[in-house]
Parts: C-alpha cells; sequence; structure tokens
C-alpha cells in the first residue's frame, strides 16, 4: 500500500497521520496485504459466510421503552454541551 | 506494584475481592480501555458481571491495565508487557480478574505465572458494559489461581442477560467437572510450528493422557481471516469516537471536520490507526470480496471443521508460543477457539503451559481435565 493510498483510507475514517506514522502504517499495510493474498488459497466455492456463530435465535425482550441512564448522566461526558445537547463547532457559514 | 498492573485501585477490606480490566464498565468510575480516547470517560452504566460478582459478596479490588481496547495488534511488543490481569492475580492484589482476551494475551501469559485463564463459550457471559472491539469475538474470561475458584467465579457472572441479546437463553450455570476418561486430539502441523519449550510442555500432557494426532484445517491463514474481521469490526466499533459524545477532544480544530479529524488522530495509538485503515481497506468495494467475504467463509469452513474434530475427541491441546515470535503470526494460535466462539483454558504445565479447546458449551469437559490433570499431579 503506497502512501497515496494510506492517505485515501486516513480520509475515510477521519484521521490525518503525522509522516512517521504514515510511513509505519504503509509498510505494515503493504506487508499484510500481502498476508491476505494467501487467502486465495483455499477454496470457498459455494460456501456460505458465516457471519455469527451463535447458532439460535436471539432472545427478544418486551416492546417496552426501557431508559438505562439520564440525560444527564450522557452529557456528563460530553466535553461541549448547551442546554441539554451536545455542541459542536458551526457546521454552516 | 499496583501502580505497575493497576489503571485505578479500590479500597477493599477482604481478600475476597475482583479486578477488572478496565474496558469493562463500574458505574461512577474512570473506564479508559487504555486509550488516550477515554482517559477521562467516567461510566454512567455498570457492567452485568460487575452487578454479579458484587451480588455475590465480592469485592472491586481496582481496574487493571490493558493494551489500547484489548484489541489484537501486529506490533512487536504486546507479549513484550505482562497482562494487567495476570500481573494483579498473580501477586495476590486480588483473588481473580475478568479480561477480553481476544488477542490472546491472558490466554498465553497466565500459565507463565502459575495461573489458568478460563476463556468461555461465546454468548456465555454478557458484554453488556464492556467497552467493544470486536464485537462478534469479545467474551469476557477469568484469570485464578485455583481452577475450582475460576468455575465458582464463571458461574457466578455466567447467564442470560437481557441487556445483551447474544446471551444464550439459559439464565444460570453451574459448572461440575465431567468424568474421564477423555478422547484428546493433538494437532500436528501446529506442533511443528511451535517453539521448543511450548511445544515440550504440549507433548508431555498429551502423552500422558494418550492424545491422537490430527492435522488442525486453514492453521496457515488463521492470522489473515483473525486479523482481516478484527479489523472490520474494530474499525466499525472506533467509528463512534469522535470528539462530540465523550472522551477526549483536541484543542486544535477550527471546524467539525477538524475535529473529528485531530481528535482521532491525537486519540488512537498507532496499532489502533493501522486496524482501523485496515479495517477501512479490507471494508472497500475493490477488496469486500476478496478479504472480508472470503475470511467469513473461511470462518464457516473453520467453524465446521471444529464441528467434526469434536465428534472424534472432547478436547484438543494446543500450543501457547510458536516459533516465529511476531504476534501477527502468534495470533493463529488463539483464533481458533476465538473465531468458532469455543470455550478453552489456559493451564499451568510444565515451563510454558498450554491451552485445552472443547466444543461450544463444554466447559465442563475442559474443567474435568483441568481437575484430573490437577489430582494426578500433572
Amino acid at each position: 500500500m503506497d502512501l497515496k493510498t494510506v492517505m485515501e483510507y486516513e480520509a475515510m475514517v477521519k484521521f490525518n497521520l503525522p509522516g512517521s506514522e504514515r510511513e509505519w502504517i504503509a509498510e505494515k499495510a503493504s506487508m499484510l496485504e500481502e498476508s491476505f493474498n494467501e487467502l486465495s488459497k483455499v477454496d470457498t466455492d459455494g460456501v456460505e459466510p458465516l457471519v455469527s456463530v451463535l447458532n439460535f435465535n436471539s432472545a427478544l425482550r418486551e416492546d417496552v421503552s426501557v431508559r438505562l441512564v439520564s440525560r444527564d448522566e450522557i452529557l456528563a461526558n460530553s466535553p461541549d454541551q448547551y442546554d441539554g445537547y451536545f455542541q459542536v463547532p458551526r457546521t454552516i457559514e | 506494584m499496583d501502580r505497575e498492573f493497576f489503571a485505578s485501585r479500590y479500597e477493599t477490606k477482604t481478600d475476597n475481592s475482583f479486578a477488572l480490566d478496565d474496558n469493562i464498565m463500574v458505574r461512577g468510575g474512570l473506564t479508559t480501555a487504555g486509550s488516550k480516547m477515554l482517559q477521562n470517560f467516567v461510566s454512567p452504566l455498570q457492567a452485568t458481571v460487575v452487578d454479579r460478582l458484587l451480588d455475590a459478596g465480592m469485592e472491586l479490588a481496582g481496574k487493571t491495565k490493558i493494551d489500547e481496547l484489548a484489541i489484537p495488534t501486529v506490533s512487536e511488543d504486546i507479549f513484550a508487557t505482562l497482562s494487567g490481569a495476570a500481573g494483579a492475580v498473580s501477586e495476590g492484589l486480588c483473588r481473580i480478574a475478568l479480561c477480553n482476551d481476544v488477542s490472546g494475551k491472558n490466554r498465553r501469559q497466565a500459565p507463565a505465572k502459575g495461573l489458568y485463564y478460563i476463556h468461555p463459550t461465546y454468548g456465555t457471559v454478557s458484554r453488556f458494559g464492556l467497552v467493544p472491539a470486536v464485537s462478534s469475538m469479545d467474551q469476557l474470561g477469568v484469570v485464578c489461581r485455583d481452577i475450582d475458584d475460576g468455575f465458582n467465579v464463571l458461574g457466578i457472572i455466567a447467564g442470560h442477560d437481557e441487556k445483551d441479546f447474544t446471551t444464550f437463553p439459559e439464565k444460570s450455570y453451574s459448572y461440575a467437572p465431567k468424568e474421564g476418561p477423555f478422547r484428546i486430539g493433538i494437532p500436528v502441523n501446529v506442533m511443528e510450528a511451535a517453539d521448543e519449550e511450548s511445544g515440550n510442555s504440549v507433548n508431555e500432557f498429551a502423552g500422558r493422557l494418550g492424545a491422537e494426532k490430527f492435522e488442525l484445517k486453514y492453521f496457515e491463514v488463521l492470522p489473515q481471516v483473525m486479523y482481516i474481521l478484527s479489523c472490520a469490526e474494530i474499525g466499525n466499533n472506533t467509528s463512534r469516537y469522535d470528539g462530540i459524545k465523550f472522551g477526549y477532544r483536541t484543542e486544535n480544530y477550527s471546524g467539525l471536520n477538524d475535529l473529528y479529524t485531530n481528535t482521532r488522530t491525537e486519540g488512537f495509538r498507532p496499532d489502533m490507526k493501522l486496524a482501523t485503515i485496515i479495517g477501512a481497506f479490507v471494508l472497500s468495494k475493490k477488496n469486500y470480496e476478496a478479504y472480508y467475504l472470503k475470511s467469513m467463509k473461511i470462518r464457516r469452513l473453520l467453524r465446521e471443521h471444529a464441528d467434526e474434530l469434536f465428534s472424534r475427541f472432547d478436547a484438543v491441546v494446543m500450543p501457547l508460543r510458536l516459533k516465529d515470535p511476531e504476534p501477527y503470526r502468534n495470533m493463529a494460535l488463539y483464533a481458533f477457539a476465538t473465531l468458532c466462539g469455543l470455550p478453552s483454558v489456559s493451564i499451568p504445565f510444565g515451563s510454558c503451559g498450554l491451552q485445552l479447546i472443547a466444543q461450544a458449551r463444554n466447559e465442563n469437559i475442559l474443567y474435568g481435565i483441568c481437575k484430573g490433570a490437577v489430582k494426578d499431579g500433572i
């Protein structure tokens, strides 16, 4: 994976890596990509993907609204709040 | 010594105490998950496992240090540092500890400290209140000095939780060691790759129990499958860390995009950033089929292979270290149980220890093998 490709994925996942970290990631990702290509040696024709190891239908609960935490408790960890809402920088010029 | 293993410490009056990895929430306390991103996060919730242990009369000793979100990594130093949980239990700072061992670090390290690690079947123990890393693999297990104690604690924390719909329907579990004799399998291809000390421990154990040889299929691609599927889920689970709702926020921003980007860049370590980028890479349109979908298909083949193996054996025995010290390659040793949601126990045997893996929901077989081993002085 070259540096340009790393930067494309950075933008997707909202990172802006320092140069040395980007180079480290490019190096590791290239090694990993080469390793991932070994998967093609395994014959998976006609095999369904396994999404979950659980082989039962998940238990359902009553369709009743349950409040586990209060609004104040949720807001308590927010770096910036206003009048009961999360506050963010201006998004519209 | 406390500071070496604990992220935060509580006062306890008895030695009937438990420690929690610092990704398990306690209401009103810090839960940092080993990350700058959560350095100031005070949990408004409490994990179900904490409620159950407190209701059983145990006391909370503290929160043990973990690698960032306890994710599997390719970094050189993941196994160089002792897990906080193993350290705390081995030094007598608590009776038992709970961990999420997706990376295999506790399974690998507990035996070297004379400890057991019990990794239950996926779906046995509630994940409510656990900071998620790899949701289809996260499962809380027990680090303990005594195998009876470990299964006693597992019996306390296991059972259906209305707040975690991926738990089995059984409301409670009571573990008892199954009587032998047991049919044990030993994977020859894995043993060829094991380091000498680890291999010797397994071979001695297997010899005494009369293990039969078999080939563990797909072993050579388990690191890839494990890492691809982990990264895809890690990327998804960490998208919530944006500096808005909770956690670390950068001081360096002029607009919303800067806030997101700089918070996430500053808040995560390189291994987490690599995992997130690889997650986006394997889920991209260009790579989805070749990597992510392919890995899910191999996961099914592995699960079918496990079903076939456990029709022949009660348990399989595996080493804890490979000759190749690279953490990425060593993922293969823990991936079989983790990817298939199988129970395993790491036991202190020989100079290095070993792990035993059984079919899903057969913890009593593992318990029985361990009890027999202790009784026979193995």
